[in-house]
């Protein structure tokens, strides 16, 4: 098992944060997720810590006999502090429940963050591929590969009736969800999000916060995801959710377009006092960072703002959160220091002349 | 401070509602409620709705819980008309019950959704839209799967015990046997080797 190296944690690698890729102007990222449980052990929330160690050896064990990517970095939650498990919260790599959770628990992911496996969430192992943009297929192409890998080594529990038997009666079947984040500022702006987020509904899909379950959304950054994983089959999931996100896509381009060709000097304005708010303030929270942040995005794509790049503004989105702020500053910060530390940051990563 | 979702219980909770980057309102929660609240935002798809009434929704249905709760448990598993109490299903292998499972959400183990099945699939149809439900995507190919890690696991975990139970009674010949045995069964498996006689 590899470990990191000192300074691994306040340098976020995510290909996911690129600001490449397909609908990049939308897109922020695509997941795949796969939910699978080890036969012969009861789920992870009715394991005792001994069994739930024993799971953690034997998928650690698996994960390192199979060749997932060049190189990973294996992870025990258990040995991380507080702050080192909310940046990889922050960076999508583990979610906040197994952050939050007790006992034996785990991360493995690659080099790159794009794979991550999760050790002992809900289900025993959740599997992510996270790509930049709009890229359903390769994600899930990706995922399939580590998913045959596994199977070869650990004997996951199914069943004919209902397939990869999970924790939750709401990932049975295949397991597998597709997240896509989107950032939506246009359609926010003019208030058609919830109706969006109806159509989605009525189509079998879900609308979530940044992180997920039961989260707000922050800088107009939302989740499309496939709601149900019974009664089709993977590709069919696949092919549902390419046919439903572009609609969405459209629909905040158009309204994108509305907005600068009709209200040109309103988009201007708002996103211009954006921009010289971040590149001034002294102290920043990270919802007012966040929604800035989210105009400046909407201002790099419309044009209107030609001297920051959608990578800078993507990466300012995680490493302006507050544990990576705290780590980079190698001390416990308070919250007026930590807005100071925030708007410090954001002012020199969008300083003129430095993109 | 009580709870502003029932009204008993300490709040240890804070939710706060933000609206164009200024906090609206603040409400303060127990944890009992916190996982209801959860739960109940993700089932209705309700994140963005204001805090104030997602919280009298949860309040309203927390008190109809309740008094189902209360009826089922007057009558612990129902009495069926010959007097004697009606089956209720129990998963052998981990203990799980239809009411516990109804009140948590989630399965203790793959075996319930044998032992649950018939009680399953009318909320498998409702969650994913689906009748009948049954599933449509790959499954692992059969006889390909290699369980030997699993099993070397459970056998060390065996040893362990046993080794356990030898010191206890001072057998230490014994002892020192079985800490060879979990010594070479756990080097082979770092080593990404079967371990000699691992299937005993």
């Amino acid at each position: 098992m590899s470990n990191e190296s000192p300074d691994y944690f306040t340098h976020p690698l995510g290909e996911w944060l690129k600001g490449t890729g397909p609908d990049h102007d939308v897109v922020i990222s695509t997941r795949v997720r796969l939910a699978r449980n080890i036969k012969g052990f009861p789920f992870t929330g009715r394991a005792d810590l001994k069994q739930r160690g024993d799971l953690l050896r034997i998928a650690n064990e698996a994960l390192h006999r199979v060749h997932l990517e060049k190189s990973v970095v294996t992870l025990d939650l258990q040995a991380l502090s507080e702050t080192e498990r909310d940046i990889l919260v922050e960076r999508h790599l583990i979610s906040r429940e197994l952050a939050g959770a007790e006992g034996p628990r785990g991360v493995t992911f690659g080099r790159g963050e794009m794979l991550s496996i999760m050790v002992n969430e809900e289900d025993h192992l959740r599997l992510q591929w996270i790509k930049s943009g709009f890229d359903v297929d390769r994600a899930f192409s990706a995922i399939r590969r580590i998913d045959l890998a596994l199977e070869k080594v650990l004997p996951f529990a199914t069943s004919e009736q209902y397939g990869y038997l999970t924790a939750c009666p709401t990932n049975v079947g295949t397991g597998m969800r597709i997240s896509v984040m989107v950032h939506l500022p246009a359609l926010t702006l003019l208030d058609h999000v919830e109706k969006v987020f109806k159509a989605a509904q009525r189509m079998n899909h879900a609308v979530r916060g940044l992180y997920g379950e039961g989260t707000r959304a922050f800088g107009d950054m939302y989740q499309l995801s496939n709601q149900a994983t019974l009664g089709r089959s993977e590709e069919e999931i696949v092919s549902n959710v390419k046919a439903i996100v572009p609609q969405v896509l459209e629909y905040e381009r158009r309204m994108r377009g509305e907005l600068y060709t009709e209200k040109r000097e309103f988009v201007e304005d708002k996103v211009l006092r954006s921009l010289a708010l971040l590149r001034s303030a002294r102290r920043l929270s990270v919802q007012e960072m966040m929604s800035h942040l989210s105009m400046v995005r909407l201002g790099v794509d419309l044009k209107i703002i030609t001297d920051v790049t959608m990578n800078t503004v993507n990466r300012l989105f995680v490493t302006g959160q507050p544990s990576h702020l705290q780590r980079e500053a190698r001390a416990t910060l308070g919250p007026t220091e930590r807005e100071a530390r925030r708007a410090e940051l954001v002012r020199s990563q969008l300083a003129t002349g430095t993109n | 401070m009580d709870c502003q979702c029932c009204q008993k219980k300490p709040a240890h909770i804070r939710v706060c509602d933000i609206d164009d980057n200024v906090m609206s309102e603040q409400f303060n929660i127990c944890a009992d409620c916190w996982i209801f609240v959860k739960r109940y935002l993700f089932d209705q798809e309700r994140h963005l709705a204001p805090t104030r009434e997602v919280l009298n929704e949860v309040r309203q249905l927390i008190s109809s819980k309740e008094s189902t709760a209360l009826a089922v448990a007057e009558a612990p598993g129902g009495l069926a008309p010959t007097g004697k109490p009606a089956e209720v299903p129990v998963c052998p292998d981990c203990g799980m019950t239809l009411a516990e499972f109804k009140a948590k959400g989630r399965f203790g183990c793959p075996r319930d959704y044998e032992v649950f099945h018939t009680h399953l699939d009318p909320l498998l149809e409702r969650i994913h839209d689906t009748t009948p439900p049954r599933h449509k995507g790959r499954v692992p190919a059969a006889g390909e799967s290699d369980d030997s890690l699993v099993r070397q696991r459970q056998q060390v975990a065996r040893l362990k015990d046993q080794l356990q139970a030898a010191v206890t009674q001072e057998n230490y010949e014994q002892a020192a046997r079985l800490r060879d045995q979990i010594n070479a069964l756990e080097n082979a498996v770092d080593a990404g080797k079967a371990a000699p006689g691992g299937t005993a």
